[in-house]
């Protein structure tokens, strides 16, 4: 599965990578800003995405996963506002809450394979 | 503050005027108009609920006005007030009328409101002065309005950092865990990512905008390994200030490049150099270049693993300027160069989210 990731914390952003690749699936890349996404989709290849709410461009990451869903792209949140990400849940298919759970993360990231499976 | 200020109480707020008399209503908004209050007139007959919804600033009121009904409705509105609010009343009581009696009546009924009570005739020195300054203590309810907005708007802007901070510092301490040998190469590493990350906050604090400069950053990072005026490590270039986010990233670089260096580049011997330089291109879309050339120390051969160190400098950098950097590991030193849009990372730009 490949897997794109919306944020803007370098650090995070490696960290994910490493625990997307322990899981035998492929970092498609990352972008830190909504803006930056929609400017670089067209030369990304992604089956889904992990979405941070805030990004360099504000409050963003809930209007990235709705226009990556229009997409056919499913996303995950991975943020520290869990309460906001639960206003979002008929959008994404869950929710990662930070400091990143590398159990969590990996849980969730079955829970998206299956939906990306099932939409093929 | 004099009422003259354009601060001033009346400038913000308007005062209600409740009497029933025509010719008294009209003698208040002379005399309050002329000492530049706003003043809104409410007549009997007049939607006394909808005046107090428009939220006057203070509210005068003859006795004659005092009927049940406007009792009730003003009770209500104090009732809705929020908790920072209480409504100063100005009452304009009967020459006959009992004082103390109305005044226990009316805080009884009206427990959130500043009473104010004149028995007529009253000098239009004295009316004038109470309104004043009971428009004071409407202006001073208000920014107590303001500073609880503030507060609890800082509060949830400190979560968020607290937050991120932490989330920060837990992908670090995985990432380190993963490079490391031994319970003391992880101890030694993480202590000295996290000695950056403190370096950094504390610059960034101080200076109070939230703003850092590059220079500074390099004079924070290698600070420790400078003896007396040690000439291994330059850092050079113009003034540069970079929002908290750039800032921090940029002195996370910086403590993996040096720590680096140390390790196993030039600065792991006596003659080896280091040399940090920046600018920002003078085009109409600035551009910031930074550039970390290493000279002088052992023969350099390209790594076997990639550790943490190149990760991140690779992946932060690639973050901050929007495309990677140039790092090669050249003969005889490494180099990283990386270059990009001034803009998004400059202190003056509002651009970037917190």
């Amino acid at each position: 599965m490949r897997i794109f990731y919306l944020e803007d914390n370098p650090l995070i952003a490696m960290h994910v990578e490493q625990l997307v690749e322990d899981g035998g699936h492929v970092f498609a890349g990352t972008a830190s800003s909504f803006e930056e996404l929609r400017e670089r989709f067209d030369t990304l290849v992604m089956d889904c995405a992990l979405v941070d709410i805030d990004l360099a461009d504000g409050h963003t990451g809930p209007q990235a996963v709705v226009w990556l869903k229009e997409r056919g792209v499913p996303s995950i949140f991975v943020t520290g506002q869990s309460q906001v990400a639960e206003e979002y849940r008929d959008v994404a298919v869950g929710v990662v809450p930070k400091p990143i759970s590398e159990s969590l993360l990996s849980e969730k990231l079955r829970l998206l394979a299956s939906v990306v499976n099932n939409s093929d | 503050m004099s009422p003259a200020d354009e601060n001033s109480p009346s400038a913000l707020d308007h005062v209600l005027i409740l009497a029933p008399y025509r010719k008294d209503a009209d003698y208040l908004a002379r005399l309050l108009g002329d000492h530049q209050v706003n003043v809104e007139i409410g007549l009997a007959g007049n939607n006394l609920a909808e005046l107090l919804a428009a939220s006057p600033g203070v509210l005068i009121g003859t006795h004659e006005a005092l009927t049940p009904a406007a009792i009730e409705a003003v009770a209500d509105h104090l009732n809705r007030q929020p908790s920072w609010a209480e409504m100063p009343v100005v009452v304009l009581l009967d020459r006959a009328s009992r004082p103390d009696q109305v005044r226990a009546e009316l805080s009884r009924v009206w427990p959130r409101a500043r009473l104010l009570f004149y028995q007529r005739p009253v000098t239009a020195v004295e009316l004038v002065s109470g309104v004043q300054s009971a428009l004071l203590v409407r202006l001073r309810q208000r920014e107590v309005r303001d500073h609880i907005a503030r507060e609890i708007e800082l509060r949830r802007e400190l979560n968020h950092r607290v937050k991120n901070i932490l989330a920060s510092v837990t992908s670090i301490f995985e990432m380190t865990r993963r490079g490391a040998t031994s319970v003391e190469v992880l101890a030694r590493d993480f202590r000295g990512r996290l000695g950056a990350l403190d370096k950094v906050h504390s610059a960034v604090f101080h200076a109070e905008d939230d703003a850092v400069s590059i220079a500074e950053i390099a004079a924070l990072t290698f600070e420790p390994y400078m003896v007396g005026d040690d000439e291994r490590i330059v850092a050079q270039g113009p003034p540069v200030t970079l929002h908290r986010e750039a800032g921090t990233t940029m002195a996370l670089c910086l403590h993996e490049l040096t720590t680096n260096a140390i390790k196993y580049g030039a600065m792991s011997r006596p003659e080896g150099r280091v040399r940090f330089t920046w600018e920002v291109s003078k085009t109409q879309a600035p551009e910031l270049g930074i550039r970390w050339k290493e000279y002088g120390g052992p023969t350099v051969e390209e790594p076997m693993r990639i550790g943490y160190g190149t990760r991140y400098v690779r992946s932060a950098l690639t973050s901050m300027f929007g495309r990677p950097p140039q790092i090669s590991f050249e003969r005889d030193g490494l180099r990283c160069e990386a270059r990009g849009l001034f803009s998004p990372l400059s202190a003056t730009s509002d651009s970037h989210g917190s």
